[in-house]
């Protein structure tokens, strides 16, 4: 199964709500077959810019971070279901960005005046 | 291939003659016996290993946020072009789109560069003429 990366930022609430609110997310992947590898705190921010969400305007955070392998099926309900909790401001769901990717970049390979002039699209 | 395409440009060469145009068989130099004297084909040993930008090896990824601001513009918080960021094409791309994640994923100011990273050290040439 692919391997998804879920950016959550709840609302700035005390450990008890946010603990709450995070154990229905969980349980709501799992309930849809997700397997969650990992969960992240990033830590409570403000946030870069003031985001209106569910009637209210937050100005801070919590971040956190949910490694979890899922079939791609379940990304579009589970962002409408993200979507109708009151207690997460932004959801995103990303492929997990694996580590190996940056092992092979070779430099710049100089290109010969040649090859530009004949690649020039005008 | 470029042969054949010259010949057909030069529709002549069958009314006149080959021994007019053409250079005798004794002149040619490819069908020469192997001398030891001439130079030997290798690569170059002095040759400079390929240039690599500051990103070389390093891993691009939204979150990165301090790595990410250093190639924004501390005012407009616009992304630097690759004339002032001196990056490769692969690692321009990489971090246009890291930023852009990050600005939506509400990781990343958009307006202007976290007051935070604005001492971190200047990676991008400002005035690097066009």
């Amino acid at each position: 199964m692919p391997r998804y990366e879920l950016a959550l930022i709840l609302k700035a609430m005390q450990r008890p709500e946010t603990a709450a609110a995070l154990k229905r997310t969980v349980e709501a992947l799992m309930e849809r077959g997700a397997i969650v590898r990992n969960l992240e705190n990033l830590g409570e921010r403000s946030l870069p810019y003031k985001i209106s969400r569910h009637k209210e305007r937050h100005k801070r955070g919590g971040y956190f971070l949910i490694d979890l392998e899922a079939p791609p099926s379940i990304v579009s309900p589970m962002m409408d279901h993200l979507g109708r909790d009151i207690d997460v401001i932004r959801r995103a769901f990303i492929k997990h960005p694996k580590v190996a990717k940056a092992e092979e970049c070779g430099g710049i390979i100089p290109v010969s005046p040649e090859e530009k002039l004949s690649s020039k699209k005008n | 291939m470029a042969a054949r395409a010259v010949a057909a440009r030069r529709p002549w060469q069958r009314l006149v003659p080959a021994a007019l145009w053409a250079r005798p068989r004794r002149l040619q130099h490819e069908g020469q016996p192997e001398r030891s004297d001439q130079p030997i084909h290798m690569e170059n040993p002095y040759e400079d290993p390929p240039k690599r930008c500051v990103l070389c090896g390093i891993n691009v990824d939204y979150k990165n946020v301090q790595l990410l601001s250093q190639f924004v513009s501390p005012y407009t918080g616009s992304i630097y072009g690759r004339h002032i960021t001196g990056l490769c094409n692969k690692k321009q791309k990489e971090i246009t789109k890291a930023i852009k994640r990050a600005h939506v994923f509400g990781f990343m100011p958009i307006m202007f560069k976290n007051p935070q990273f604005l001492t971190d050290p200047k990676l991008c040439n400002i005035k690097h003429p066009e």
